[in-house]
């Protein structure tokens, strides 16, 4: 295990000469991946294609919804939370650090091929935001808001709209355990009517609002549009700052699944959600970042060869968030697919004894073509 | 002479002196697709790396000769279940082949690696959770589980039905290395199929029966403890073999 560990330190040493020792001890070449920097705003290119940890308790705080089912998996059958450093989010991070707040929100969108980490890159960005205390408004698939609806009510604020109060619910309910003390401080600038008798009256905290949402089910979808609406007029005073970081954003400008009664489909400007984040997605408020994802993986109606902006998110939608940066994220470079083998090695995850040999490496390597969720699947069953 | 039945092989005519057999198999007109029927001449492909690494010093006579008659004659076509991947592993590919429904290969497949991962899993927590001293009894790798799991579903001793005087007797009988793998593939496959939740899946309940039958417990080694009973009930009929 020594001799794999010193190959791993040669190979690495080349460009990493600058590495502060505590990094690197000598009796345990197995940190050669790791890196105890677990703060992201401490992240550099010098930690690029290394692992860092986030504590469980801080995962569950931050993310109780929004990390890809197959990591939640791989967190419980390691007992650690462990993601990789790469230049796409070291990228964002550098811009987020350097932005200039008075100016109008700049919006990111993330995009690659599919299984090449963008939700992963969405989730360290958001970790980020989260440590400095920014208002993170996670949404973790919009696609969900626009297929599967069981149950859609037309909307009572607005006849033509709908209404779907199990997605709203869910998502307040996370919302509120990311954001707490937020959810106190700030307050509602004008009264709001729930129907006949219930009403917000002007200056309570958020909270409450969160709270009629999620008691009273069927008003749960204007709950999140108060919500939005109260965040959005806020943020530029700059007692706070806010991140809005939706993953699959085509969502909002492509076709649903969904259809009404008299089975005539359902355009998402139709849906109060969906109406409601596409306010929040353009950059007339400053005070914050907005950074989103492309996903071919959920979305509905498109090829599957199709991941360019251009292609998913239709004109409508490239207008609609034109100008943006774009943020490629590719496959693994030889340095980070080292630091996956061998954090996988370590962790005794690649079993079979053929996985440890240099011949495995390369079949690894060549079968997944260093694509991070071809590598992930292919190391299970072995 | 006697008329040809039309699509027969043609009779030999007279017999010329020739050296050395004749190579020219007959070809029916219609060439069966189930079956392979290759001309004798065609030889196995060889599928493993280190073969063709080897320098032309290291090599033994057999292995020089069999290298020159490759030279000359034609190579059987690879059959897709065979692979130069150093992850290949003979019985688990049988095992995929025999879960395989309507020749559903890649469902079969994916099946298979998704036990795999359920079993080490499950494994990796356990090791995870336990305390230093029981770290190294506990097995971790799916692979070295399957085939153990398999070694003590094999029974020793089978049954047969023999007839004799009208009356058919379940007589004890050894078994072939193969019969005893497939019997106990079979039996864990039928055990998975049947008695199962309705919705628990096929890799969930697999890996939960090839981690007690890897502790000798479970229903499949019951089967086998069964059939050993009954064959040794039924010893007094061993002499009806006659083979």
């Amino acid at each position: 295990q020594l001799d794999r560990g010193c190959a791993l330190h040669t190979a690495a040493r080349g460009g990493l000469s600058s590495v502060s020792s505590q990094d690197v001890p000598a009796q345990r070449p197995r940190a050669i991946f790791h890196t105890s920097e677990s703060d992201p705003a401490k992240h550099t290119e010098q930690h690029e294609g290394r692992l860092y940890n986030i504590p469980l308790e801080e995962v569950k705080a931050v993310f109780p919804h929004g990390l890809p089912h197959r990591f939640q998996q791989q967190i419980q059958t390691f007992n650690e939370a462990r993601v990789m450093v790469r230049k796409p989010a070291l990228e964002i991070l550098a811009y987020l650090k350097g932005s200039n707040f008075a100016h109008p929100a700049v919006r990111y969108v993330i995009y690659g091929e599919r299984g090449t980490g963008k939700t992963m890159t969405l989730c360290h960005v958001v970790h980020y935001c989260s440590r400095q205390g920014w208002l993170v408004l996670h949404v973790p698939d919009a696609h969900l808001w626009v297929k599967n609806c069981k149950e859609l009510f037309q909307s009572s604020y607005n006849k033509d709209r709908l209404d779907q109060p199990l997605q709203a619910s869910v998502w307040l309910k996370n919302f509120k355990t990311s954001n707490e003390r937020f959810l106190q401080e700030i307050k509602t600038q004008k009264k709001y009517m729930w129907g006949k008798r219930e009403s917000t009256e002007e200056g309570r905290p958020l909270r409450e609002v969160v709270e009629q949402g999620l008691a009273r089910v069927r008003s749960a979808s204007d709950a999140v549009g108060v919500v939005l609406r109260e965040i959005k007029q806020q943020s530029h005073r700059g007692s706070f700052r806010l991140l809005v970081a939706v993953d699959g954003v085509n969502a909002l400008w492509g076709r649903t699944t969904l259809s009404k009664e008299d089975k005539s489909p359902v355009s998402p400007e139709e849906l109060t959600l969906v109406h409601n984040l596409r306010k929040m997605v353009t950059n007339d408020w400053n005070g914050g970042a907005i950074v989103t994802t492309l996903s071919q993986t959920g979305s509905l109606f498109k090829p599957s060869s199709a991941y360019t902006p251009q292609e998913l998110l239709g004109k409508e939608g490239f207008d609609a968030l034109d100008p943006f940066v774009p943020i490629p994220v590719p496959n693994y470079s030889p340095r980070e697919f080292e630091s996956c083998y061998g954090y996988y090695l370590e962790r005794k995850w690649l079993q079979h004894e053929k996985a440890h040999t240099e011949d495995g490496k390369a079949e690894l390597q060549f079968l997944s073509g260093s694509n991070p969720r071809q590598l992930d699947r292919l190391a299970g069953p072995l | 002479m006697l008329p040809e039945r039309p699509g027969a092989p043609p009779r030999p005519r007279e017999s010329r002196a020739r050296g050395g057999r004749r190579l020219r198999a007959w070809l029916p007109r219609i060439m069966p697709v189930r079956w392979s029927r290759y001309n004798p001449s065609y030889l196995e492909p060889e599928a493993k790396k280190e073969s063709y690494q080897k320098p032309l010093e290291e090599l033994t006579e057999e292995e020089r000769e069999h290298m020159e008659l490759k030279a000359v004659r034609p190579i059987k076509a690879a059959p897709p279940s065979l692979s130069s991947s150093v992850f290949s592993d003979p019985m688990i590919s049988k095992f995929t082949n025999m879960m395989m429904k309507s020749g559903n290969k890649v469902l079969a497949r994916s099946l298979m690696s998704q036990t795999l991962e359920a079993i080490k899993r499950k494994q990796l927590e356990k090791y995870h959770k336990a305390p230093e001293n029981e770290k190294e009894t506990i097995e971790c790798n799916p692979y070295i589980i399957f085939h153990q799991a398999l070694k003590n579903c094999q029974p020793i001793i089978g049954l047969s039905n023999i007839t004799k005087g009208g009356k058919t007797y379940q007589v004890p009988v050894p078994l072939t290395d193969n019969r005893k793998r497939f019997l106990a593939m079979k039996w864990l496959i039928t055990e998975c199929r049947e008695n199962k939740h309705r919705r628990t899946l096929m890799p969930e309940k697999l890996s939960q029966e090839l981690l007690l039958a890897f502790n000798n417990e479970g229903p499949v080694i019951k089967k086998k403890h069964i059939l050993h009973k009954m064959a040794e009930a039924n010893r007094a009929y061993a002499h009806f073999r006659w083979w």
